[in-house]
């Protein structure tokens, strides 16, 4: 049975304008002289959104900044009206939009606890119940008879969470919570949160751009993109659409070689070109899984440097390091060179990459020329050793696998055969 | 209505919770502490006696003036406060209105309740000067308690209207102060409302308007409040039906269209605010 039923959901916004008394006036007395009074402009923040969600599944909504997401978690939760279409919701809403709405700084943290409950809707007696759990949970004993405005911000998001998760809807909404404090309450607050979900089958929805952990969490993925749903069902799917959805923005972006480059250079030298190059010797900008391919870094240098070092990179969008090809120090002569890095089998998955490259002087690795993202490059799918896709990790790591007892080998469904 | 009375059961929690908040936050760093919700009173009952010195103003029955006024100045300041903090009520909560769904009109409502407690703190006050000048409560006294629910409506009605507008329109909260010092000098408090009764009823101070003006002057629902306070407890008489009723009919209109009002507005508060 749907627990949330939303249908033909449209939200706009004014845009602009700012609402005053001397505006409405003048529009008032141009509207009765018959003057045309300009429309004011219109966003549409939601357009057209259906969706039923039934008891007990747990629905992650990603997408980017702007998408609609919190607009419709707003909806969801009754703090703003649709334009158009109707939200029905059978059961009470815990709607956790940012934890740490309603604290009050001139108050303790005990009275805070109280407080928050009652806005959250928790009973009395239960916070009083879950009183001494709640200030564990923060770790906040020292601190419960303080004014929490001398609480750090971390002290006070933590006592938010804690008593914002001791709610017991039907539903409930979570926007982002998870994103708060340091690594270590971040663990575990989504412990409590998987716990409650997994152990008290709650219906759940959950807006973050922690991919991964919408992923985790949910039974079901609504990817929206410019207010509409783009893609909706398992989670594994849609997140990958998602991902690939932004490795794709990422590189249309990235084309020019100058745009979105990091680059840091002190006059003594330049890289002049970065280049691809597949076993054929044609420059690529895409390379297949298990396929040679080779990296040249083209670079002037302008002085005598006695100890230069030279490598190339390759990093994924977001500059998480996969490899280093750095070579030892060499004494070089002013003039132009070329440095190539043989890789006889790409073993990363197929995804977006960029090479960066750089040239340092001295033991000290003082920087002569350091440029990130200086190319970009996918890596595809390799139709002759399919593997399952880039979300099975990063890199294929060369193994031995073994499988003992009486197994044997079944069918090989498409897409899902052999790897490696 | 019985909706709104349904959810406030609903949500008295929150309500109570809300209120205790206001009260501890109000008062916690302030030294005086609750002193400061009878200073107002009594400094404008000085004020007045003061400058009745001056200018005569008639106290018929001999009832002592600064009792007067101070049993006039309770209800007004109460209405007064209550208006000021439920006029910015929904637009001083903004973080809870753009988070947290709850019926909106516990804001308005939570303010104006709050505005009780310090009006309790003035009896104290009253009881005092009652017995300093001698005078004893009758059975009447509770009068009281309906006049007060009726000062909490009124106060509502005002409240619910004008926080809602002052959603869209910042103005209102800027304009009320001035509106409610007109408020003061158009009710009973510096002066009794028997002497204007003798003005205009018993004088036709203002010809054959006088009757008219009166009737228009008891529309002010401040007018019927006060001088019903007043009579219940320091003349030991029950409010007086026909002071009253002009004033009842404009609280029922204000209150339907300020209830009205706001719930329609309610739902874009989070988009406007």
């Amino acid at each position: 049975m749907p627990i949330i039923e939303v249908n033909h959901l449209t939200k706009r916004y004014q845009l602009g304008r700012q609402l005053t008394i001397k505006r409405t006036l003048v529009d008032m007395t141009d509207r009765l002289r018959g003057r045309d009074v300009p429309k004011p402009k219109l966003f549409e923040a939601l357009h057209d959104v259906n969706f039923t969600i039934n008891e007990g599944e747990v629905v992650g909504i990603i997408g980017h900044n702007g998408a609609g997401k919190s607009t419709l978690l707003k909806m969801l939760s009754r703090i703003s009206t649709p334009t158009e279409g109707t939200v029905r919701i059978h059961g009470t809403v815990a709607p956790l939009i940012e934890v740490g709405a309603g604290l009050v700084g001139d108050m303790t943290g005990r009275e805070n606890i109280f407080l928050n409950g009652a806005i959250m809707g928790v009973p009395k007696a239960v916070i009083k119940e879950k009183f001494d759990d709640i200030v564990a949970f923060a770790e906040l004993e020292k601190f419960v008879d303080t004014p929490i405005k001398r609480y750090s911000s971390g002290m006070q998001i933590r006592l938010a969470f804690a008593v914002a998760t001791s709610v017991d809807p039907d539903i409930l909404i979570v926007d982002e919570v998870l994103a708060v404090g340091d690594l270590a309450f971040q663990r575990k607050c989504f412990d409590r949160m998987e716990r409650l979900i997994k152990d008290q089958g709650k219906t759940v929805l959950l807006v973050s751009h922690n991919i991964r952990q919408v992923e985790r969490l949910c039974t079901r993925v609504i990817l929206m993109d410019h207010g509409q749903i783009v893609a909706d069902g398992d989670p594994t799917e849609v997140c990958n659409l998602f991902y690939s959805q932004n490795n794709e923005k990422i590189k249309a972006g990235k084309t020019a070689f100058s745009k979105n480059q990091r680059i840091h250079h002190t006059g003594g030298g330049e890289v002049v070109r970065v280049a691809l190059q597949n076993s054929s010797g044609e420059s690529v900008e895409s390379v297949e899984v298990f396929k040679s391919v080779r990296i040249q870094v083209e670079f002037d240098l302008h002085e005598h440097l006695d100890h230069m070092v030279v490598a190339a990179s390759i990093h994924t969008t977001d500059f998480f390091y996969l490899a280093v090809f750095r070579q030892d120090p060499q004494v070089c002569p002013p003039g132009r060179y070329l440095y190539e890095v043989e890789i006889p089998e790409m073993l990363l998955l197929p995804g977006v990459y960029c090479i960066s490259a750089g040239l340092w002087q001295g033991d000290a690795h003082a920087v002569i020329f350091h440029g990130e993202t200086l190319l970009t490059f996918t890596v595809d799918p390799n139709p002759e050793r399919p593997i399952y896709s880039a979300f099975d990790g990063i890199f294929a790591m060369p193994a031995e696998r073994r499988l003992s007892g009486q197994a044997q080998p079944a069918n090989v469904e498409a897409g899902w055969g052999e790897n490696v | 209505m019985i909706q709104a009375t349904k959810t406030l059961y609903q949500y008295r929690e929150l309500l109570y919770t809300l209120a205790w908040k206001d009260v501890t936050v109000r008062y916690k760093q302030a030294y005086l502490g609750m002193a400061w919700a009878i200073l107002q009173p009594l400094a404008l009952m000085l004020i007045f006696t003061v400058v009745r010195s001056f200018v005569g103003i008639e106290t018929p029955d001999g009832v002592p003036y600064p009792i007067l006024t101070f049993a006039a100045l309770m209800p007004w300041t109460f209405f007064q406060q209550s208006v000021t903090n439920g006029v910015s009520s929904v637009v001083s909560n903004t973080a809870l209105v753009r988070k947290i769904y709850f019926p909106r009109e516990i804001f308005p409502i939570t303010a104006v309740i709050v505005k009780l407690i310090d009006l309790g703190f003035s009896f104290i006050i009253l009881a005092g000067l009652m017995v300093f000048y001698r005078m004893m409560p009758t059975l009447h006294i509770l009068w009281v308690i309906p006049i007060l629910v009726y000062a909490v409506l009124m106060a509502l009605s005002v409240s619910m209207l004008g926080s809602a507008i002052n959603v869209y329109y910042r103005d209102v909260a800027a304009a009320l102060p001035l509106a409610l010092q007109l408020a003061m000098y158009v009710s009973p408090i510096i002066y009794p409302l028997s002497l204007v009764h003798r003005k205009l009823i018993e004088q036709q101070a203002l010809g054959e308007w006088s009757n008219a003006v009166y009737q228009l002057y008891l529309l002010n629902p401040l007018v019927g409040l006060i001088d019903g306070f007043q009579r219940a407890v320091l003349y030991g008489k029950p409010p007086e039906f026909s002071t009253l009723w002009p004033g009842i009919l404009t609280v029922v209109v204000l209150l339907t269209i300020g209830y009205r009002v706001f719930k329609r507005a309610e739902n874009f508060f989070a988009d406007a605010i």
